[in-house]
């Protein structure tokens, strides 16, 4: 039987076309989204300054992602030209955190609105607003906005620097809405410190976690979830150090191996406006549960070898990579030496032609801007977000990363739940 | 105090969108308490009482109609195109709130199919959007996106059956009869004319060479602060315009200039207004405005 499911509750809509035995149990999964804006196109024959304000408008939950990649973009077709540019420490680390914080919500508004609430509904619960969560995260964006201005949509990081100069007021507000919000992810998300979430990671124990996430893990556990959403095994995370792991083997990433496939899309007879983004030909996982894996993170590598990429470790992955950037955010911003520049001017980007590629890790994986600029015009813009690469729409001999980890689950809405695990974001993955 | 009326039947649609609408006013920190006074019949994120193919096949009416994103006829939600949903849920709603510049004048969407893409009411300046004739039932919130506090002022009004003044494109005066300018803290800078030097730095205008255009747009971004704390010109980057249906226009973060005079002048001062004090602040040198704010951070 098929059945065409539209999930909600993402960013944006998405369709999973599912094929189902007697059973009800999930034999095919075809992933489409039907929304599309054309973000590439209203880019080209603009100024490529112009980008640093329409590139976050690509999404509302993750437009700083966008915004930090164009920049990067910029700073690298600049290099590209062979016109040397300059960014200080200070910018930089700048950069970063506001950029963490930008995961930090995203990772917070996922658990919360998305695996509590859908975990906890097929659980036969109530849904509530998620009040708590909401303010948590309304307070990471406002420690964002100290530097950025605002969340969402900032266009504060320019090529050469970032438009803010900080002083050590914003720096210390900013560290006690950090210390609030860490208070938040020990007292609600965890139920106890860091330091026992990892030993809880390592022991296996996270099940009887006291906190919310040990609630959702709970609740896939009773559903029969917990161990199945299994998939490839491939991770890539590129934005910053490049790594590719297959079969448990970690070598070095190249981005000439990078490649985009429409064969799924309307345009070419098919059902979906994603295009499907490739590593070597295959289909790759990134996101949080990549990055831990390539930078062999304890806790969640602990976890890998007894569950495998199963839906245990992705909903793990996301949760640990909160806490541990809340610890990277705490040490940039108490190094931060403020008496360094914002901002080295460059020369007028009217003065660059060159292509410029710009990568880096975005709340769900890798995100990469490309860009041919001619005298300071954009020539072509092409943006590869992350959820091409886990939501792509595979062939039953090359099946996508969510694809596979639908397949096989014991009924549609469980199918579903395993989709959610992977964070879906329908205008991203369209733009 | 007026007493507590009933809870506000409230649907958020959305066009085509980035969800930055729906971010923004998920930061509303006294969220809880709005949502003691609303009931989402239909929110893309929150919990509510329709799921998007219920409301669908309902079409409930509805006190409020929220609606987030471009307008294309075409465009479908659930399978139903906008040219129906929309103007459905618009028939059966008492109030109306173009959410966003998206919605109120077509926005950055728009430019992608210029022909076919535009806001509820307005298609950049012209009133020729699909809800013209019901113009009088919609308040428009613009901005790229709309801060949360305006969309919960204008729920409050709404509740408590208050009259809203507003401009020649239905956007509240009590939130956009203010510049972006006002409350700027680079405004005496702006007032004797001393330009920021480049990006980066705490000193000066930015409204001569880096682009700002908040002396011409309206918007209460320095009044009622971004996340509680700052704005694009607090952290020191210009002003997009993001409240004007010319949004997004062009060359974003370089001012266009005539004779070294910035061509476009703040809102209502005739140019030879603008030169004549213009050259009298800049014949003075005031030293106090030519050095670092603040000499170093150590």
């Amino acid at each position: 039987m098929i059945t065409h499911e539209l999930i909600e509750r993402i960013e944006g809509e998405a369709v999973l076309d599912f094929q189902t035995d007697k059973s009800g149990a999930v034999q095919d999964a075809a992933i489409r989204f039907l929304h599309f804006r054309g973000m590439e196109a209203i880019l080209e024959g603009r100024n490529a300054l112009d980008a640093l304000v329409i590139t976050p408008r690509v999404c509302g939950i993750c437009g700083h992602s966008h915004l930090i990649a164009t920049v990067k973009m910029i700073e690298d077709a600049y290099r590209n030209a062979g016109v040397a540019i300059r960014i200080s420490d200070k910018a930089t680390a700048i950069r970063q955190i506001t950029l963490s914080c930008e995961l930090i919500q995203n990772h917070i508004k996922w658990l919360y609105l998305v695996m509590l609430h859908e975990s906890g509904k097929m659980m036969g619960e109530e849904p509530t607003v998620a009040l708590k969560a909401l303010y948590v995260s309304s307070q990471v964006n406002q420690l964002c906005a100290l530097f950025s201005g605002q969340w969402p949509h900032s266009s504060y990081a320019l090529p050469g620097g970032v438009s803010c100069d900080p002083t050590h007021i914003e720096v210390m507000q900013a560290l006690k809405i950090l210390s609030d919000v860490e208070r938040f992810i020990e007292d609600e998300v965890l139920g106890c410190t860091p330091e026992v979430f990892e030993q809880a990671m390592r022991d296996n124990e996270v099940l009887s976690l006291s906190g919310d996430f040990g609630t959702v893990l709970r609740n896939f556990e009773r559903l029969k979830v917990l161990d199945t959403g299994k998939s490839h095994g491939r991770f890539l995370v590129l934005g910053d150090k490049s790594v590719a792991m297959a079969n448990g083997i970690r070598n070095s990433a190249d981005f000439a191996l990078v490649s985009e496939d429409d064969s799924q899309t309307f345009e070419h007879g098919g059902k979906t406006y994603a295009k499907n983004a490739l590593y070597n030909g295959e289909f790759y996982e990134g996101g949080p549960l990549a990055r831990a894996l390539v930078q062999e993170r304890t806790g969640i590598t602990d976890l890998y070898r007894t569950y495998g990429d199963s839906a245990i470790i992705r909903l793990s992955a996301r949760v640990a990579e909160m806490v541990s950037l809340c610890a990277q955010v705490r040490q940039l911003l108490t190094s931060l030496d403020l008496s360094q520049p914002s901002f080295i001017p460059p020369p007028a980007i009217e003065s660059i032609s060159a292509e410029g590629i710009g990568i880096i890790e975005a709340p769900r994986g890798s995100l990469i801007h490309r860009a041919t600029i001619e005298k300071g015009k954009i020539v072509s813009y092409s943006i590869i977000t992350p959820t091409q690469w886990n939501l792509g729409n595979g062939t039953a001999s090359n099946l996508g990363i969510a694809q596979k980890a639908m397949i096989g689950a014991e009924s549609i809405a469980k199918a579903s739940l395993i989709f959610r695990t992977f964070d879906v974001c329908s205008v991203c993955t369209t733009h | 105090m007026p007493s507590n009326p009933a809870k506000l039947r409230v649907i958020w649609l959305q066009g085509i969108t980035c969800n930055g609408n729906t971010h923004s006013f998920l930061n509303d920190p006294s969220l809880g308490t709005l949502l003691d006074s609303v009931e989402f019949l239909h929110h893309p994120l929150l919990p509510c009482t329709f799921t998007l193919q219920q409301l669908v096949k309902k079409l409930p009416k509805s006190d409020i109609l929220i609606f987030e994103g471009a307008y294309s006829a075409s465009f479908e939600r659930a399978g139903m195109a906008m040219e129906s949903l929309l103007m459905t849920l618009a028939l059966k709603t008492k109030h109306i709130i173009s959410m966003g510049s998206c919605a109120s004048f077509g926005g950055i969407f728009k430019e992608n199919d210029p022909e076919h893409i535009s806001g509820i009411v307005f298609d950049k300046e012209n009133d020729s959007g699909p809800l013209r004739d019901m113009r009088k039932k919609v308040i428009t919130l613009s901005g790229c996106p709309a801060h949360p506090k305006w969309l919960s002022f204008t729920i409050d009004m709404i509740r408590f059956d208050k009259p809203i003044a507003v401009d020649e494109y239905r956007r509240p005066k009590e939130l956009y009869a203010y510049l972006v300018h006002n409350g700027c803290l680079r405004n005496e800078y702006f007032e004797w004319k001393v330009d920021s030097e480049h990006f980066g730095t705490k000193e000066g205008c930015l409204f001569y060479a880096q682009g700002c255009q908040g002396p011409f747009t309206h918007g209460s971004c320095n009044k009622i602060l971004w996340n509680e704390v700052s704005s694009k010109t607090r952290s020191g980057t210009p002003c997009v315009g993001c409240t004007e249906p010319t949004f997004p226009k062009r060359e974003l973060f370089t001012t266009k200039t005539y004779m070294s005079i910035p061509s476009e002048m703040p809102i209502g001062i005739p140019k030879r207004s603008y030169l004549a004090l213009a050259g009298a602040a800049k014949s003075f040198h005031i030293k106090r405005l030519e050095e670092r704010l603040i000499d170093d951070h150590t």
